[in-house]
């Protein structure tokens, strides 16, 4: 017992060692926020376009507007192949040494880097979430003579959104673990925190364990927030 | 009122309609019979162009509606449309249902849409499902609410793809007699239904639809009693 005083003593209360764990979370946290952000944007404009593209009917495809539609769409399938087809650890050292290797701050490069590795992501689950709404929604719509975005917003979105609310909740979490990487370009995140301890006190046990503590009870917390949105938005289904 | 001329339909290499040429005056009440596959849902929603036509042309109260340049949105204000699987917005309520596309589309205030819908609700008796989501209701109801939604447009013209085909037996009478309603208010229709009863009592005109042409055309008494298009004999024979 005395040992697992003194250990712990060591590894967080000296020097003010527990400093590392906490503004290591919080950059962990910032990162994962603006991520998150910035990834559900992309991800839902990269998902529309590439549905708009699927859903457009014949005689709009042939006009300049499907022209236009039809480059969009190119761009963002070659986005989307090449984010989910490289390592996110290799984005984001391409992004540090190559890209944006005159950013003053590592956390815009990660957070740079994992809006655009999400926004992939988030893409293909909210198309999955509009593909999944069924067609005679939109025909309804389009029949009261509500165009394609109106029919869009106040619609299909809303139930698509419920639809994939469990992928985009996965993906949420796999977000904030995911930026434990951001140790290879030197940014002071949770787990390098915990990591710098160990290098500090060689005591290896407590501080990964700490590191590993905080990332599942965050896991737990952003689970249970998702269920709480789930009920709500169930509503419309049986009350 | 809609004119339609030499209308061709291709889904792929599948020639469904393979010209269609009617007329369709203000008041009248069309009822499109056929066998499934005939082409006869395809001519419906090529009306209000929810399916491309291929090539052939639609006037309706003298604009072309198959000029490409034709504002679609527009033209399909003016034709209400009621399908099979009813279509209801799972996310809104019964009032939100109704009252979406004339708030969204600025033709009425929110009290004067809310207002509206709830004359039209108590027409077909279901005023008090106003605050419901569709998932609470029946097919039947449902399907009523639907002919509603259409309403609240102010539509010149309504369209109904089989509306109670999708609908159990002992509900199938309700949204008849909310569509014999309307057909007596004066509106114009054009009815796809396998519903031998409805065409021969409400219908001005029947048509049969058969290899995406329309075979025959009569008054509902000389298209019951006096068939003369052998398909349409053959047809009759099995469903009457």
């Amino acid at each position: 017992m005395n040992g697992f005083i003194d250990k712990f003593t060591l590894d967080f209360i000296t020097d003010d060692r527990w400093k590392f764990i906490t503004k290591g979370l919080g950059v962990t946290l910032e990162v994962t926020a603006l991520a998150l952000i910035f990834g559900v944007i992309i991800g839902l404009i990269v998902g529309i376009i590439r549905c708009a593209h699927d859903q457009q009917s014949e005689n709009e495809r042939r006009g300049v507007r499907g022209a236009v539609l039809n480059f969009l769409n190119l761009i963002c399938r070659i986005y989307v192949t090449v984010i989910r087809g490289t390592p996110v650890l290799v984005q984001l050292l391409i992004m540090y040494f190559i890209i944006l290797v005159s950013a003053q701050s590592k956390v815009v490069v990660a957070v740079v880097t994992f809006s655009v590795n999400s926004g992939a992501y988030v893409a293909e689950i909210f198309r999955g979430g509009i593909m999944s709404i069924d067609k005679g929604q939109m025909e309804a719509g389009r029949s009261l003579g509500l165009n394609y975005v109106q029919t869009m917003i106040y619609t299909i979105i809303p139930q698509a959104m419920k639809a994939c609310l469990p992928a985009l909740a996965n993906e949420m979490i796999a977000l904030l673990k995911e930026t434990s990487i951001c140790g290879y370009i030197g940014l002071n995140e949770l787990t390098r925190g915990g990591d710098i301890i160990r290098g500090t006190t060689f005591d290896a046990l407590l501080p990964l364990f700490a590191v590993a503590l905080i990332y599942l009870g965050f896991v737990m917390l952003l689970t249970w927030l998702i269920s709480l949105l789930e009920r709500r938005l169930r509503k419309s289904d049986n009350r | 009122m809609i004119t339609v001329k030499d209308l061709h339909k291709y889904f792929d290499d599948n020639h469904v309609l393979r010209g269609i040429n009617y007329e369709i005056d203000k008041g009248e009440k069309i009822v499109i019979i056929g066998a499934s596959g005939s082409g006869k849902s395809t001519f419906l929603r090529c009306l209000n162009l929810l399916d491309t036509p291929t090539s052939g042309h639609i006037w309706m109260d003298g604009e072309e509606i198959t000029d490409p340049k034709a504002d679609v949105n527009m033209i399909r204000r003016k034709m209400g449309m009621v399908f099979q699987h009813f279509n209801l917005f799972n996310n809104l309520t019964i009032m939100d249902n109704i009252t979406l596309a004339p708030t969204k589309l600025k033709l009425q205030s929110v009290e004067e849409a809310r207002e509206n819908a709830l004359t039209l609700l108590d027409r077909v008796g279901l005023r008090e499902k106003a605050d419901a989501y569709p998932s609470q209701l029946s097919g039947g109801q449902k399907q009523r609410i639907a002919i509603v939604r259409s309403l609240a447009m102010n539509p010149e013209v309504m369209l109904f793809d089989e509306p109670t085909s999708a609908l159990d037996p002992e509900m199938v009478g309700e949204v008849l007699q909310v569509m014999r309603e309307l057909a007596d208010s004066g509106m114009t229709m054009v009815v796809v239904t396998h519903e031998m009863g409805f065409a021969r009592e409400v219908a001005s005109k029947v048509l049969f639809v058969d290899e995406g042409i329309i075979k025959e055309e009569n008054t509902p008494q000389e298209f019951f009693n006096n068939p003369q298009d052998a398909r349409l004999q053959e047809f009759l024979s099995k469903v009457l």
